[in-house]
């Protein structure tokens, strides 16, 4: 079989072009789930700290924070159901307990630290979603890392520097941009 | 010197071995998944999948999940191998150019 060289080199190219994309839906299939969800139940959450009474908004953060926890183990465990691995669990549990345990160390430090003041609360909550978040950059895709720790900076800033605007900015720049990512992520290939 | 191989260098089931060879040795992807990555239709993937079943080079494994039926597909070792010493092949060509 003989080929020309520009055959082989259009050959070599779907051959690297390919393996990208392989790579790339198997590593980020599922890690735009996590954003678009988190940063709806942001949204939301720092919405109603900023417009509701304290008492009620504290409940919607605990509604949407177990909501959370539970969606984000079950698309953990369904990521990636297109690869099966032979290991007998597999990352995508794994993916999903690291999520509900997660949740419980955030339940348990709020716990230890109470009482907390509406801020104070949202603040521990901004910790231990970006620790997932970058967890799972580490884990799933790289890139998204840079843009975990970016927000994670951003709630800092807004939390010390700007408390009267610190749940707007949390809900439009922080949940808005969390949902941005997610829906770029998703499309990009 | 690593030669062509026809079955391997036509266009679908080059990127079926590419995809496939992506994974690691204990993974399986799903045909839909694959059907999905590479644009293609299902009989269309399914006659290629044959061909490099037929020539040893992947594992097509049928089972249930969830009491669905699913199609699991990999690269064996011999697959891995021969699609391995088709890169370099094109690579030399490459190079003589």
């Amino acid at each position: 079989m003989n080929i020309s060289p520009t055959e082989a080199e259009e050959a070599l190219t779907a051959i690297q072009t390919m393996m990208q994309k392989t790579r790339r839906a198997i590593s980020s299939s599922g890690a735009y789930k996590f954003l678009i969800l988190w940063g709806a139940i942001w949204m939301v959450g720092f919405l109603g700290s900023q417009f509701l009474p304290k008492e009620m908004a504290g409940y919607v953060w605990i509604g949407l924070d177990i909501m959370g926890g539970i969606l984000s183990a079950i698309i953990g465990i369904r990521m990636n159901r297109g690869v099966r691995t032979s290991t007998p669990t597999s990352s995508g549990k794994r993916i999903g307990i690291f999520w509900l345990l997660l949740f419980f160390y955030c339940f348990a430090a709020v716990a230890v630290a109470w009482p907390v003041d509406g801020k104070q609360l949202a603040m521990f909550i901004i910790l231990f979603v970006t620790v997932g978040w970058i967890a799972m950059g580490l884990l799933l895709s790289f890139a998204s890392v840079w843009w975990g720790l970016a927000l994670l900076g951003l709630s800092l800033v807004a939390y010390f520097l700007l408390p009267d605007i610190f749940y707007l900015l949390m809900a439009f720049l922080g949940g808005g941009g969390m949902i941005a990512l997610g829906i770029h992520m998703r499309n990009r290939w | 010197m690593a030669e062509l191989n026809e079955t391997i260098h036509q266009t679908v089931r080059l990127r079926i071995m590419a995809a496939l060879v992506t994974l690691e040795t204990n993974e399986e992807l799903e045909f839909t998944y694959l059907r999905d990555l590479l644009e293609v239709t299902d009989g269309n993937l399914g006659a290629h999948l044959r061909k490099l079943e037929d020539a040893s080079y992947i594992t097509i494994n049928k089972t249930f999940v969830e009491r669905k039926p699913r199609t699991y597909l990999s690269a064996t070792a011999n697959g891995r191998k021969v699609f391995s010493e088709h890169v370099a092949a094109l690579e030399t060509i490459l190079k003589s150019k």
